[in-house]
């Protein structure tokens, strides 16, 4: 996100502030990608759908203690909404869930183009699946939703650092047990 | 991911904005409340502290001489 759509995006909430109606333009923006990252969470739509109301809801109630931190809006929504989700499987007792898409798996190995063995992939996404919840937020949030790691610390209420620590961790894991060649950051 | 049409089904602004109306009220109530309660509490204290003030200030039976009244009675039941 440029300098100036954050600049934009931060008229619009100080005018939001005096009036709700313009929250909406925000509302807007950012709705599809709040719902898809709650879904990925819940695989539920109609939970999805209360869950993005409520994300919107607080973050419209609250707005008036909300201040920049050096990241966009679009980072206090996702920390409301991973709050949220968050909330919400404590409250049911359930273990959290994560659906996640073939595509960007084989986008997240940079080799889209070439022929998958199918038993590889499955293998894989088992493998994501059974990774521990904490790495595979952060994968989700680095990879899925191309976010940096200031946007990661923030969405997830941890340190940079932490957020760097917690992705390397994850794609050595992968790069030990698949023995596969991960592009990141330019370097393999 | 889902689809934006599908996901335009769960759209609802105007809904979000009803319900933050009534957040709104629901916090000015509170708020009024809690002012209220506020007031009474600081009235019950001042009056309180009025009611001992006052019960202080009042002087007390000690300092008065104390009298015993004897009533003699006859067997016939009359008093002298």
């Amino acid at each position: 996100m440029s300098d100036d759509e954050i600049k934009e995006e931060y008229l619009i909430l100080e005018k939001a502030r005096k009036d709700p109606r313009a929250f909406g333009l925000l509302y807007e923006k950012h709705f599809d990608k709040i719902f898809n990252f709650i879904y990925r969470q819940t695989d539920d739509e109609d939970l999805t759908a209360d869950l993005c109301s409520q994300t919107f809801l607080l973050a419209l109630n609250n707005l008036e203690k909300y201040e920049f931190r050096g990241v966009p809006f679009s980072a206090w929504l996702y920390r409301i909404a991973s709050n949220e989700v968050n909330k919400h499987y404590r409250k049911e007792k359930q273990t959290k869930v994560f659906s996640i898409e073939e595509g960007k798996v084989r986008e997240l190995f940079g080799q889209a183009n070439e022929e998958w063995d199918e038993e590889l992939i499955q293998r894989l996404l088992q493998y994501l699946k059974d990774l521990p919840t904490e790495m595979l937020e952060v994968l989700e949030l680095r990879f899925f939703e191309d976010k940096d790691f200031k946007e990661i610390a923030f969405i997830l209420n941890i340190t940079e650092s932490g957020a760097k620590m917690r992705t390397y961790r994850a794609l050595d894991r992968l790069r030990k047990s698949f023995n596969l060649r991960i592009k990141y950051d330019g370097k393999e | 991911m889902m689809s934006s049409g599908r996901i335009a089904q769960h759209r609802n602004y105007g809904e979000i904005m009803a319900r933050h109306e009534r957040d709104v009220k629901i916090k000015r109530i509170v708020k009024a409340f809690m002012y209220f309660l506020l007031i009474a509490f600081i009235i019950l204290l001042f009056m309180i502290v009025r009611s001992v003030q006052s019960k202080k200030d009042t002087p007390t039976n000690s300092g008065k001489a104390k009298t015993t009244s004897l009533v003699i009675t006859s067997p016939k039941g009359e008093t002298s």
